[in-house]
């Protein structure tokens, strides 16, 4: 079919407007619930048709173990009433911000090799480098990752997070079965391997290997897990306070953050 | 000249024209809408005032009775009228509480407004990222032209408010229907 050649050079000098809202459609990552508000059945108009449409079914994942799962998460609650959450509460009375800020910055930055093989192994080239590069500007202007300059550099500035989970559901790894873990909370099979992977990749554990001695494997991953005390039970109480049922609330929150993560 | 050809192109342009103007026009109302949340927020001088302050700027900003909706799901159907309003009510009162808990009076979180989408006629993404207390979030407005543009549901990072609570409303709703949903609703909201 021949195209008239107006038609064609109107096509083309068009083409950025016509692009310029539409496109970034695409661009957008897809609900991590199972809420896909971008699903092109939504076109009913009104409020009513799209109620019907029920867009925000439950997040699906098999829970057989539901019963020792929800004994886990109460001890967990427990545990971190009675220790984890005075100890968060402590360690910020107790540590000016700047410092711990500092702090949780440092332990950040080295954990660097956790995102950049992860980056790596999920074939994303582009923010393996740019792990890279953010971890080469934290470690020298940052002083070896206090500060966060990276934040500034437009290109390194949201760099998403990466770990061996998500590679994992990069592969195509299915979620397995729901799981509580005792101390850490929600995961699942996959997950939970994927934690091993991570703990095996983070250098905070390599010191207690190279150098031994019951002092360093205390001392540093004790002081990695109070700095991220405050964030951990920050969104512990952000997915759990003010639910009807707190054991549900965890667990739809955790897999769909987990979805959003596999989808980045 | 036969001008036949173009209509295509001039219908593509009249759409796109709408799109952006949905796009911007709920930009517009989510940029008001979080100004006001921010500005209410650094004037109120503890927890008590700053949920007291913010009830009325959300409600202004937020449909709850749509989230509502959305929350409960197909449910909603077998809900007297008097249970609709008690749940909506209830929830509108949890979501305000939830919302007020997360701010930290005297501290103003940085949030930057990336390009809105329109994925079906008359609803708005809108993602944003929220610098706060020293964490990077990714949270996205979604919202509806139903009355005026309002908030239906926040997403922030990938978990959505309105799916958290759906399964929560489904497992109420399996053990004893509307009843059930209200009963736990009113329990949640008489736990501080």
């Amino acid at each position: 079919m021949k195209l008239p050649i107006s038609l064609l050079l109107l096509t083309v000098a068009t083409a950025p407007f016509l692009t310029s809202c539409a496109s970034q459609a695409g661009k957008q990552p897809a609900p991590a619930s199972s809420a896909t508000v971008g699903d092109k059945k939504s076109d009913g108009k009104s409020v009513a048709a799209r109620d019907e449409l029920d867009e925000y079914k439950a997040v699906p994942i098999s829970d057989p173990l539901e019963a020792l799962n929800r004994v886990t998460f109460w001890l967990n609650d427990g545990l971190y009433t009675i220790v984890f959450r005075p100890l968060s509460k402590g360690y910020e009375f107790v540590i000016p911000k700047p410092v711990r800020t500092g702090i949780y910055n440092v332990f950040e930055n080295v954990k660097f090799p956790v995102r950049l093989v992860n980056n790596t192994l999920q074939g994303n080239l582009k923010r393996a480098g740019q792990e890279t590069g953010k971890f080469l500007v934290n470690t020298t202007v940052g002083v070896g990752g206090i500060g966060r300059p990276s934040d500034h550099i437009p290109a390194l500035a949201d760099v998403p997070d990466a770990d061996t989970g998500q590679t994992l559901a990069k592969w195509g790894l299915d979620h397995g079965i729901y799981l509580v873990l005792p101390m850490l909370g929600p995961s699942s099979v996959r997950d939970a391997a994927g934690l091993a992977g991570d703990y095996a990749l983070n250098p905070v554990n390599w010191v207690s290997i190279f150098y031994g001695g019951y002092t360093w494997i205390m001392a540093i991953p004790s002081t990695n897990t109070v700095r991220a005390l405050p964030v951990q039970m920050g969104i512990y109480d952000s997915a759990t306070k003010n639910a009807l049922d707190r054991y549900l609330a965890a667990r739809t929150a955790y897999v769909q953050y987990r979805r959003e993560a596999a989808l980045k | 000249m036969n001008l036949r050809p173009l209509l295509p192109v001039a219908i593509l342009i009249l759409l796109h024209g709408m799109a952006c103007a949905a796009t911007v026009e709920a930009e517009k109302h989510l940029q008001t809408a979080v100004n006001e949340v921010l500005s209410t927020a650094e004037r109120a001088a503890n927890l008590g005032a700053l949920r007291t302050n913010l009830r009325p700027v959300l409600q202004k900003h937020i449909s709850f009775d749509t989230m509502t909706r959305r929350a409960v799901g197909p449910g909603w159907r077998q809900f007297t009228k008097d249970q609709q309003k008690q749940a909506s009510e209830l929830f509108t009162t949890l979501i305000i509480r939830s919302y007020s808990s997360k701010f930290t009076p005297g501290e103003r979180p940085v949030i930057t407004f990336k390009a809105a989408t329109e994925p079906a006629p008359g609803r708005v993404e809108a993602p944003t990222t929220l610098l706060y207390q020293g964490g990077r979030y990714s949270v996205t407005y979604r919202m509806e032209d139903s009355e005026d543009w309002r908030i239906t549901d926040v997403v922030i990072e990938g978990v959505s408010l309105i799916a958290n609570y759906r399964t929560q409303f489904d497992a109420q709703f399996k053990k004893g229907g509307a009843a059930a949903v209200v009963d736990a609703l009113s329990q949640s909201v008489a736990n501080p």
